[in-house]
């Protein structure tokens, strides 16, 4: 289950879905909306992304914790649109047999989509607002940008 | 050949539109369409250094050949999650 979405996100439905008989381990990450960035007082966070390629992005994510570690299996939700402080974006879950490769592959799972799912922030805050300069995606096996 | 070029976040603002279209003779690349923004949209010219560029949902290089009919999307840097 890889998606994203206007609507507020609810855990419940992606525990659910992890959650298999051979799953001796779920490890669900909540990313919330933080009042405060760089001393400022955020009001709220836009978010924009470009939906087909984010979700086809997750997915890959996906397949690449598959094939690192033993895992029952995964889903990842983040949320678009107006989001308040202490909203929730994101929600990653995770099911394996054993902890120890839910808890790395749910941490490795955010990391990469930092770096790869076409998603950007927006923080407004009392006086100005502006687009989170975020991580500049690296091509695969290309260190020469552009 | 005509392209469409898709922009997000910062980009969409700057431009005003979600979509442009692009004429570019036959045999362009990424590179070539870059460069083409570059000179006719002067002020997305600071912006292109941190651009990735993705053609039909696929980050690709300035090499990369393109057809009629694809859809480019201007990739600024990314922020998704909750803290960069």
């Amino acid at each position: 289950m890889f998606e994203i979405t206007r609507d507020i996100l609810d855990p419940q439905p992606l525990i659910d879905f992890v959650r298999k008989d051979e799953s001796g381990a779920v490890v669900v990450f909540h990313g919330v909306v933080r009042g405060r960035s760089e001393g400022r007082r955020v009001l709220h966070l836009e978010y924009d992304a470009y939906i087909p390629m984010a979700v086809k992005e997750m997915r890959k994510i996906g397949d690449e914790l598959r094939s690192r570690w033993q895992l029952t299996e995964v889903a990842m939700r983040h949320r678009i649109g107006r989001l308040a402080v202490g909203e929730t974006c994101l929600i990653v879950a995770v099911s394996a047999p054993h902890r120890q490769d839910a808890f790395a592959a749910c941490h490795h799972a955010i990391d990469r989509l930092k770096e790869t799912v076409p998603i950007w922030k927006k923080e407004i805050w009392e006086g100005g607002e502006a687009w989170v300069e975020g991580h500049v995606v690296q091509r695969e096996g290309d260190s020469s940008l552009p | 050949m005509r392209v469409r070029v898709r922009l997000f976040a910062g980009l969409k603002e700057l431009i005003g539109q979600e979509e442009i279209t692009v004429d570019l003779p036959e045999g362009a690349t990424v590179g070539d369409l870059r460069e083409r923004l570059r000179r006719d949209l002067p002020g997305l010219a600071p912006f292109l250094p941190s651009l990735v560029c993705a053609v039909d949902e696929e980050y690709r290089p300035p090499e990369h050949p393109l057809h009629d009919g694809d859809e480019v999307a201007l990739i600024p840097p990314i922020s998704g999650g909750a803290h960069v």
